[in-house]
């Protein structure tokens, strides 16, 4: 037992070794307040990139001076971000970021926060606890303006085949709640599928597989898709059917699905396959991943003793095949004159999200979303 | 389930005087492992971070629902069970509790008892189907948790309603202020509770049914009802960690238990209890649930980066439970002394194997007529046992089918049907293989998510769209997860490491790995080669399918009629008597996890070929899906039993019934009840 002890002691003795240095850091940053950012997981493409674009704003020059920004994952369930943000109020936090895992279920632990001056602040999600700052987009919003859309193209009439996010979650209801309502005011529109995609390109490419092995792609007239569309185009182009001839899709913001609604014969580097420019008709929409970064930004603002609204919506990022551009390089200032599509070359996953200008942030751009470098200083 | 640590090499030391304490040391053993392990972590967190009372009180309250949850897994666990509607039966007294309380006394008395009362009847539930329909603990508690989880959504689709203030206070307040928070008062009531439980009739019956029930029940132990309360009791726990959590979020999310159940099962064995039944107990549960959750404090404390957080989590549980195993009678030990004596025996000539050459030819008496024929045996009557196993998943197969045909017309009569019924199948299908040999062996592979993205990215990115690459970078990939599954063979074999520590700390890893690998972006997509397995056409129907089919006859005759299948069920049966038949337990083993990291890096390429570019995340479908898969086909979760055709038929059951699902306009909640009613109905068929 005695031999059981010392050898667990040893393995947490090599775990320990960080105090040292953590203390080291503490000094140094003593003039600088103390910001954590808590995310309940990181493990799929859209936690990855907006972790990126809100390094990038911490190590922008304005931030970085007066922030010191400590990235936590708890895990993904809500008594790991319950324990995570209690630490972090433990640690002397005077703001923290929150990626909610759960708008409702944070409630208390916030509450607490707040109580003890933290100024806690959701972005994406949503934190019902009144003291908490949350900075997300209109969700019912953007359902429904994806569903007008989706309903004037097909005339009013014809089959919807809805591909929903992740059940149980208030961002997929709102969606999904508002979407059909404006589907219910038009009689000749009827869904005849609706599957959970979880808001993941693979994920709603099986259950679309599952949907057209009853179905055809001839009884489809159009799509509705939290996530989902550029696969949707992928497998009706593998389905023989010509890209003049794609349904209309309302869905997310990928950039795969903006190099597609691009017009035939556009010229990009690095078009593969379906990720190319075929004039896809779409509207894509997206929650932006810059709303962590301009969570930060709001934190500072808070800082200097700037009035921040507790409520902060987002302008909802609509594109159409009227409005979509290709970006050259992808710095904010050229995003800034209004394209919203970058080069397969430099963005060859076209799951990624390409939502990430915001006149707000003048910080992030491509690098930010990509690489979690800063804009350089203008 | 049965792991090389629990076979001692030799026996242990005659009884002496200091025996009595010896014995009762090693039978808390993991308990007392895993307290010391906490108290190292806790005080590095006080060191680090100081402590006070609101530090004690929220490290009360962090951990108290999860070891609540745990102490009923463990009482399930024991009796050699396995429960997997935990998560959900939280979820749906959450639910329930956050949309009916109302404000005044009564009613939250009421709902407090309600919670518990909830709890019992889902665990009712179950001890009726484990107990007296004798159906395997792992399909029967999957089942429930589908039911539930779909009754959970029809209550509630969405976060919100709100729980009583004083209820709040009751369970996460103070009991007496700045000196004894309420959580810590919960906790020990139910650690109370447990040891009142462990000292009565039925506590003792539990070990028995867990030790062994045939046993149990020649020595008269009514072991049917004995499980039937075992799961009873559970699921009062689980509506007590219900109730806590309602208290500890004060208000209701539908999916907020599901997330809990790894960690509840991560909680039991680090807490020294045996996964197969018979040893361990509450205590140590309680204890590896706070472990668990003070890992959140250590990243915080080391500033450990977002992207390392998995890694370090899954280094913390591999550390917490070898950290406790060195010793003489440690595995490894054990291992390194097996090893010298090889050696040595080599050095003498000694050796067993070495001696074959020598071994006189084994004479057999000429064989005297028979004096009547041998009983007709047909091919049924010789494999009637295998059939009832395996016939359950394609009965349902046949009915799930005729409903499709009845509700859409276009499905017995259109191939294009059955060819997206195989092609989706597939995924399912080559995992089954790995994840069942891993069962079928008495453990579990909790990696195949990450090992599945991360294979997946990786050649994604080395091939970038060029076939010439996949020509190399697809073996890579698939070395690549055969190594790291035989990495996770090692530290089951050499450590003695439960499997599902070590495969839920290897996801963590890899999940580390990948993020790591791809800065959070991945790059790269499959080749037109690629793609053509997944989407073209070959003699009439996509390329996979042809490739299911060599998979699935490849598969059945690894596990039916190769040396390696024979050893996989010889280990499952019992560890301890395929040794002394001459099996090498611990390369069977490493062998099985590597095949079973290789079925995984098979899928990740098949799923990025399908959708043409990897992504982080793309594995998390298919964990539940594959042990589900494996034990619809008729395989026991505690080994030794399963056939793949079995295997595939659960697959192809599974995946017909969602596509079922999927064509239709039910909602998702009515969708997982069916799910649910539908795995249960089908291997109703299978109790033994």
């Amino acid at each position: 037992m005695v031999r059981t002890l010392l050898a667990a002691g040893a393995a947490a003795f090599c775990l320990a070794g960080g105090p040292v240095q953590t203390a080291q850091a503490q000094e140094k940053a003593q003039d600088k307040a103390k910001v954590f950012l808590s995310m309940s997981f990181i493990g799929n493409d859209w936690q990855a990139e907006a972790a990126n674009m809100i390094k990038a704003m911490a190590a922008s020059p304005a931030v970085a001076s007066r922030i010191d920004l400590q990235v936590q994952v708890a895990g993904p369930s809500a008594q790991k971000q319950i324990q995570q943000i209690n630490a972090m109020v433990q640690a002397g936090a005077k703001a923290i970021l929150v990626f909610p895992i759960s708008p409702t279920a944070l409630n208390q632990v916030v509450k607490n926060a707040c109580s003890k001056g933290v100024m806690v602040i959701a972005y994406d999600g949503q934190i019902t606890e009144p003291c908490a700052y949350n900075v997300h987009i209109d969700q019912g919003e953007a359902g429904r303006v994806t569903a007008e859309w989706l309903a004037g193209k097909l005339g009013g009439k014809g089959t919807i085949v809805a591909i929903t996010g992740v059940p149980g979650t208030s961002v997929d209801s709102g969606r999904t709640e508002a979407a059909k309502a404006v589907f219910a005011k038009h009689p000749g529109l009827k869904i005849v599928a609706e599957a959970p995609g979880m808001w993941s390109q693979a994920v709603a490419r099986t259950e679309l597989s599952k949907i057209l092995a009853t179905q055809g792609w001839d009884k489809i007239d159009g799509l509705w898709m939290q996530v989902g569309c550029f696969t949707a185009n992928q497998m009706q182009l593998e389905a023989g059917i010509p890209a003049d001839k794609l349904k209309p899709c309302a869905g997310e913001g990928s950039n795969g699905g903006r190099i597609q609604m691009l017009p035939k014969g556009t010229a990009v580097e690095g078009a593969n396959g379906a990720y190319a420019p075929m004039g896809a008709p779409r509207i894509s929409y997206a929650s932006p991943p810059y709303s962590g970064a301009y969570a930060l930004k709001l934190v500072l603002a808070k800082l200097d003793g700037k009035e921040v609204q507790r409520e902060t919506i987002l302008p909802l990022p609509v594109v159409t095949n009227e409005t979509v551009k290709l970006c050259r390089t992808g710095t904010w200032q050229e995003m800034s004159e209004g394209c919203n599509a970058f080069q397969p070359a430099a963005v060859p996953n076209p799951g990624w999200f390409a939502s990430i200008f915001s006149a707000q942030t003048p910080e992030v751009g491509l690098k930010a979303a990509l690489n979690a470098e800063p804009e350089p200083a203008r | 389930m049965t792991s090389l640590a629990a076979i001692p090499v030799r026996a242990a030391a005659p009884a002496s005087r200091s025996g009595a304490w010896r014995s009762a040391l090693a039978r808390h053993r993991g308990a007392l492992i895993a307290l010391a392990v906490f108290a190292i972590l806790l005080t590095t967190v006080v060191l680090i971070s100081g402590f006070n009372y609101f530090q004690f009180s929220f490290i009360s309250s962090g951990g108290a629902a999860l070891a609540l949850a745990s102490v009923g897994q463990t009482v399930v666990v024991l009796t050699g069970g396995f429960d997997l509607s935990a998560g959900a039966v939280v979820s749906l007294v959450n639910v329930v509790l956050g949309t009916g309380m109302g404000p005044g006394l009564g009613s939250q008395v009421l709902f407090g008892l309600a919670a518990l009362g909830i709890g019992a009847v889902v665990g009712a539930f179950n001890g009726v189907f484990v107990a007296y329909v004798r159906m395997q603990p792992i399909v029967v508690t999957l089942s429930t948790m589908f039911i539930v989880q779909g009754v959970t959504l029809l209550i509630s689709d969405k976060p919100g309603g709100s729980i009583a203030p004083e209820f709040v206070s009751a369970f996460t307040g103070d009991a007496i202020p700045g000196i004894l928070p309420a959580p810590v008062l919960v906790v020990a009531a139910a650690a109370a509770l447990w040891l009142l439980v462990k000292a009565t009739r039925f506590g003792i019956g539990l070990y028995a049914v867990g030790s062994d029930e045939g046993a149990a029940f020649a020595s008269g132990l009514d072991t049917r009802f004995v499980t039937f309360r075992a799961y009873v009791l559970a699921g009062l726990f689980y509506g007590a960690a219900g109730a806590f959590v309602s208290a500890q979020t004060g208000s209701a999310d539908p999916l907020v238990g599901n997330a809990m159940l790894l960690q509840i099962f991560t909680a039991v064995a680090l807490g020294g209890t045996l996964l197969g039944g018979g040893r361990g107990g509450a205590i140590g549960s309680i204890i590896g649930a706070y472990t668990l959750m003070i890992a959140v404090n250590i990243l915080l404390a080391l500033d450990v980066p977002a992207f390392y957080a998995s890694v370090a989590e899954g280094t913390l549980l591999i550390l917490a439970v070898v950290g406790g195993s060195f010793g003489r009678h440690a595995p490894l030990a054990n291992a390194l002394r097996l090893g010298l004596l090889t050696v040595k025996a080599r050095r003498d000539g000694t050796l067993a194997s070495s001696r074959r050459p020598h071994r006189p030819a084994l004479v057999l008496p000429p064989v005297a007529g028979r004096s009547h024929p041998p009983a007709a045996s047909g091919w049924l009557v010789r494999h009637r046992e295998a059939l009832k196993y395996t016939l359950p998943a394609y009965a349902g197969l046949v009915l799930v089918l005729g409903a499709t045909q009845a509700l859409n017309g276009n499905a017995m009569t259109n191939p294009g049907f059955f060819n997206a019924l195989v092609v989706l199948s597939s995924f399912l299908a080559i995992l089954a293989l790995g994840q069942g040999t891993a069962i079928l062996t008495g453990g579990l592979d909790l990696s195949l998510p990450w090992m599945i993205s991360l294979v997946g990215i990786v050649v994604a990115g080395l091939v970038s769209g060029s076939d010439q690459a996949a020509l190399w970078a697809v073996p890579l990939g698939l070395c690549l997860g055969a190594a790291l599954g035989a990495v996770n063979g090692i530290g089951i074999v050499l450590f003695g490491l439960p499997p599902i520590v070590m495969t839920l700390a290897m996801n963590g890893i890899l999940q580390g790995a990948a993020l790591v690998y791809s800065g959070g972006t991945p790059s790269g997509f499959a080749s037109p080669g690629m793609r053509w397995v997944m989407t073209g056409q070959l003699l009439g129907a996509t390329p996979v399918v042809w490739g299911v089919a060599a998979f699935a006859l490849a598969a059945t005759l690894l596990l039916g009629r190769t040396v390696f299948g024979r050893r996989v069920y010889a280990v499952g049966n019992s560890p301890l008597a395929a040794r002394f038949s001459g099996v090498g337990v611990g390369g069977t083993l490493i062998g099985v996890y590597a095949l079973s990291g290789f079925c995984a890096a098979l899928v990740g390429v098949l799923l990025a070929s399908f959708s043409g570019q990897a992504s982080l995340g793309m594995g998390d479908e298919y964990l539940l899906p594959s042990i589900a898969a494996v034990v619809v086909g008729g395989s026991l979760i505690t080994g030794g039993r399963g056939r793949y055709p079995g295997m595939l038929g659960g697959v192809l059951l599974l995946t017909a019934l969602s596509t079922l699902l999927a064509g239709t306009m039910l909602p998702h909640a009515v969708r997982d009840i069916i799910f649910g009613l539908v795995v249960l109905g089908a291997v109703l068929a299978l109790r033994d």
